[in-house]
C-alpha cells in the first residue's frame, strides 16, 4: 500500500519557492508575504539558511505567522543541492508542514542564499520566485541565468534604495524583462504600496491557476544539452538555452531517450499571470 | 554470503549507487555525529578514533539491523519468500530491536527521519514488491503497538492519579519531539530496516548491506569534517581508506545475523549524549 501519510499528504498545498543571492531579501520578501497574507490564507515556511536558523528566528521575530508554522532545514552546507539534486529534506518537511497544519493554502521554500545559477527542481516546488535586489548592482539582470531567465517570477527588490546605489529601476526591469523575454518582472520595496499589492496579485492568481489544475509546474534550470534522434538513426544534439526552441517534445521522440514530465517544458514562455512591471 | 548477488554484477552496480553520496535520500544534511562531538571540544585530529568508536558501537546496532532486516524478507534456498505476514511481522520484530538497542530518542529521530528518505526511494524504484509491502504492514504492527503502549502509559498514570502528561506522544520512537516538529504520525521505520529492505530488493548480499553501512557512516564523518574543521580533502579519504579492514571485520562480524535477538546491543553513551544537545542546539550545519 503507499504511503498515504507521506506521499499523499492530506492537503496538498501550492509549493512556492523563493530563491536568489544572499541579501537580496528574500527573507523580507517571505516576512511581507505573511505579513499581508496570513489574514486570508493558511501559510507555511520552511527555511534553508545557508547555515545558521537566523532566518527562521528572523521570520517568527518577525511576528507575521504562528512560528510553529516556520521550520528551519539544515542543509549541511549544500544549499543548493538541498532545493535541486536532493531535494529530500526539504519534501519531507513541507509534507509534515502539510500535514501538521492541514489544510495549508501555500508553502513558502526559502532556499539558503545562493549563487545565480540556483533554481528549485520542479519535485520540490510548483512555482519559484527568483529575487534580485538594487544594491547588488543595475547589471545583474541582465546577466541571466536559469532563475533570472526562467523563474516563474522575478522580483527586483528594495527599489527604494535605488537613489542611493545609483541604479536605474526603469533599465534594470526592461533588461530583466528582455532577459525573460518578456516574462513577469516586478520592481518591489516594501515601502511601495502599489508593488506589494502587485506581489500578492501574482501569488492569488498563482494559487487559482494551482487550484483550477492549471498550473502546470516549470523548470528554469539548465536544460542539458540533450539528443534527439531521427529515422535513420542520425540525430540533432541540441540544448535550449540559445533560442533553439522550434521543435515539440513528446511528438516526435523516438524512444531513444525518455524525456519524462520534467522536460515537458514550456517552449513558448506562457505568463501565466502576467505582472505589470512596477515603476518605483 | 553471494547469496543475492547475481552473477551479471548487479550487487556491486548498486551497493555502489547506494553508497553513493549523489543519492537523493537526505545524506548531505548529515554528519552522523561529528558535528555536535566537534562542538563538544573533540579535536579534529581524532576523527579516526572517533569513526573506530562508531564502528564498534552504533554503526554496529546499524548495520546488523540492516542485515536480519533484509534476511527476514529474503527468500529462502528453494526461492520461496516468505509470507508477507510473516515477514510482516518479523520486520516489526527487527525494528523493535532497533528500538531497543537505541536509547537515545535523538538518535532514534534522525534514522527514522533518514528511512523516510530512503523509503521514498524504494517505493518509487520498487513499488509493489511484496518485500515493500511487508515494510508497510510493519509499520503499521509498530504503531499499533506504539498505541497500546500509549494506552497502557496512560492506564497506568491514571491509576496513579498522575496528570495527562505532556509529552504523552515522547513514544519510544522519540516521535512529537519539538526538535523534529513532528507530532503523532504513524510510526516511521528507521533506515537499517528501510536499507536492508531496500538490499533485498536490489540484489545485495548480507555482506554487501553490512560493508554499506559500515562505509556510508564512514563516508558521512569524513566529509562533515570538511566543512567543519580545515582538513584537507585527501586526508579525510585516506581515513575511509585505512578505516576499511574495520569496516570489513565488522561486515563479517554481523553477515550472518539472521535473528532480531542476535543484534548485537553496544552502545556509545558519549555519541548518544551529543546527538540529544545536538537535537536541541541552534545554529547547526548539519541536521544530526
Amino acid at each position: 500500500m503507499p504511503d498515504t501519510q507521506h506521499d499523499h499528504a492530506p492537503t496538498r498545498s501550492l509549493r512556492l519557492g523563493v530563491a536568489g543571492p544572499v541579501g537580496t531579501g528574500k527573507s523580507s520578501l517571505i516576512a511581507l508575504l505573511c505579513r499581508e497574507l496570513s489574514g486570508t490564507l493558511q501559510l507555511g515556511v520552511i527555511t534553508n539558511d545557508i547555515y545558521t536558523d537566523e532566518d527562521a528566528r528572523f521570520l517568527r521575530s518577525a511576528g507575521v505567522l504562528d512560528p510553529e508554522r516556520i521550520r528551519a532545514v539544515e542543509t549541511g552546507a549544500c544549499p543548493h543541492t538541498a532545493i535541486r539534486d536532493d531535494v529530500t529534506a526539504n519534501l519531507l518537511a513541507v509534507e509534515d508542514l502539510e500535514e501538521d497544519f492541514a489544510p495549508l493554502d501555500v508553502v513558502l521554500v526559502e532556499s539558503g542564499g545562493d549563487n545565480l545559477t540556483a533554481t528549485f527542481s520542479p519535485a520540490l516546488v510548483d512555482a519559484q520566485i527568483f529575487v534580485l535586489d538594487v544594491a547588488g548592482g543595475g547589471d545583474v539582470a541582465r546577466k541571466g541565468g536559469p532563475g533570472i531567465s526562467r523563474a516563474d517570477l522575478l522580483v527586483v527588490n528594495k527599489t527604494d534604495l535605488a537613489p542611493y546605489v545609483g541604479v536605474d529601476v526603469p533599465q534594470m526591469v526592461a533588461d530583466a524583462t528582455a532577459a525573460r523575454d518578456g516574462g513577469p518582472v516586478l520592481a518591489l520595496s516594501r515601502l511601495d504600496r502599489e508593488s506589494i499589492d502587485a506581489l500578492t496579485a501574482w501569488l492569488h492568481g498563482l494559487l487559482a491557476e494551482h487550484r483550477a489544475g492549471s498550473h502546470v509546474p516549470q523548470d528554469p534550470g539548465p536544460m542539458a544539452p540533450h539528443f534527439h534522434a531521427d529515422e535513420d538513426g542520425d540525430g540533432v544534439l541540441h540544448s535550449h538555452d540559445d533560442g533553439d526552441h522550434d521543435h515539440a517534445h513528446g511528438d516526435q521522440d523516438h524512444g531513444d531517450h525518455d524525456h519524462g514530465a520534467a522536460h515537458d517544458h514550456a517552449e513558448d514562455h506562457v505568463d501565466t499571470a502576467p505582472v505589470p512591471a512596477v515603476r518605483a | 554470503m553471494g547469496e543475492g548477488a547475481g552473477p551479471d554484477g548487479r550487487g556491486e552496480l548498486m551497493l555502489a549507487l547506494l553508497a553513493d553520496a549523489r543519492l537523493p535520500t537526505g545524506g548531505h544534511t548529515q554528519s552522523a555525529g561529528l558535528e555536535p562531538a566537534l562542538r563538544a571540544g573533540m579535536d579534529p585530529a581524532r576523527v579516526p578514533d572517533y569513526l573506530r568508536a562508531r564502528l564498534a558501537t552504533v554503526t554496529r546496532v546499524e548495520a546488523a539491523t540492516a542485515v536480519v532486516a533484509r534476511h527476514v524478507v529474503m527468500p529462502d534456498a528453494t526461492g520461496c519468500g516468505p509470507s508477507s505476514g510473516a515477514a510482516a511481522m518479523a520486520l516489526a520484530e527487527t525494528w523493535h530491536a532497533w528500538a531497543a538497542r537505541t536509547p537515545s530518542a535523538a538518535l532514534r529521530d534522525t534514522s527514522q527521519r533518514l528511512g523516510r528518505g530512503y523509503l521514498r526511494l524504494l517505493r518509487r524504484l520498487w513499488a509493489g514488491d511484496p518485500r515493500v509491502l511487508a515494510l508497510d504492514e510493519a509499520a503499521r504492527l509498530v504503531t499499533a503497538d506504539h498505541a497500546a503502549d500509549r494506552a497502557s502509559d496512560l492506564g497506568r498514570d491514571q491509576a496513579r492519579g498522575v496528570e495527562g502528561s505532556d509529552d504523552e506522544s515522547a513514544t519510544a520512537d522519540g516521535r512529537g519531539r519539538a526538535a523534529s516538529g513532528t507530532r503523532n504520525r504513524g510510526a516511521q521505520p528507521p533506515r537499517p530496516l528501510v536499507l536492508g529492505v531496500t538490499a533485498a530488493c536490489a540484489g545485495l548480499s548480507a555482506l554487501q548491506v553490512a560493508r554499506l553501512v559500515g562505509y556510508e557512516d564512514t563516508q558521512t564523518v569524513a566529509a562533515a569534517t570538511l566543512k567543519l574543521a580545515p582538513i584537507d580533502p585527501v586526508d579525510a579519504t585516506g581515513w575511509v581508506v585505512a578505516a576499511q579492514p574495520a569496516i570489513d571485520a565488522l561486515a563479517y562480524d554481523v553477515a550472518p545475523l539472521t535473528d532480531p535477538r542476535a543484534i548485537p546491543a553496544h552502545g556509545a553513551p558519549l555519541v548518544e549524549q551529543w546527538a540529544e544537545i545536538h537535537a536541541r542546539t541552534t545554529e547547526r550545519l548539519f541536521s544530526a
